[in-house]
């Protein structure tokens, strides 16, 4: 939670997806990484830049891990952000395969409160329709889960 | 002739999701769980995960 705080109290506005939103809905695995969808504007990417200088952000996939080091210019050529910091990883996305950009994701999503932060993240029924997007071989368990978890909250409801 | 139609069988989720080998139980066990707790508890397995991650061979 840690990051997604820092996160947050920078005013960076941001929806949680991905295998984290997954465990948001009750899904039963274990995720290292954090992803989370937001606007990729220069303002926005520095001040998340700015919220996590002290935890050391690297960028994850890059050859000898460089340091996150963002200016007004470079942050615009950034489409995604895969970051790793002394709190966990945080993959940053700017659109959902399945959804859209970053206002289409928002619309996609449901608030949470969770230890004192309001948390966007993505409904379990987006959640669904951007893994079946991705179509990829990883998801399928996590696709599995969240298939059962919509239907166990269906037999719920009647 | 009409060609003959495919019969398309309803697939219960959470029996597929069990045959596929997911613990339903614990599905249902998150479910009557808070947001908060159910994060609470994924950061305890985590953090386990990664002290068996570093731990050393003995």
């Amino acid at each position: 939670m840690g990051l997604l705080r820092r996160v947050s109290e920078a005013g960076i506005e941001f929806v949680v997806v991905g295998g984290f939103a997954g465990i948001v809905h009750g899904c039963n695995y274990v995720t290292q990484d954090i992803d989370i969808c937001c606007v990729f504007a220069p303002d926005s990417l520095l001040a998340l830049q700015e919220a996590l200088a002290d935890v050391h952000p690297v960028h994850r996939m890059t050859p000898g891990r460089k340091p996150l080091a963002l200016t007004a210019e470079s942050a615009a050529e950034f489409e995604n952000l895969y970051l790793d910091t002394d709190l966990g990883r945080l993959d940053c996305l700017s659109t959902i395969e399945g959804l859209g950009d970053f206002a289409q994701v928002k619309q996609a999503s449901e608030l949470f409160e969770v230890e004192g932060l309001r948390l966007g993240v993505l409904t379990l029924e987006a959640l669904i329709q951007s893994k079946q997007a991705l179509n990829r071989p990883r998801d399928r368990e996590m696709l599995r889960q969240l298939q059962a978890l919509r239907e166990l909250r269906r037999n719920e409801a009647n | 002739m009409e060609p003959a139609k495919k019969r398309v069988e309803a697939i219960d989720p959470v029996q597929a999701a069990a045959d596929y080998g997911i613990d339903i139980a614990q599905l249902r066990d998150n479910l009557a769980l808070t947001v908060a707790e159910r994060l609470r508890r994924h950061q305890i397995a985590l953090n386990t995960v990664e002290k068996l991650r570093t731990a050393k061979r003995l």
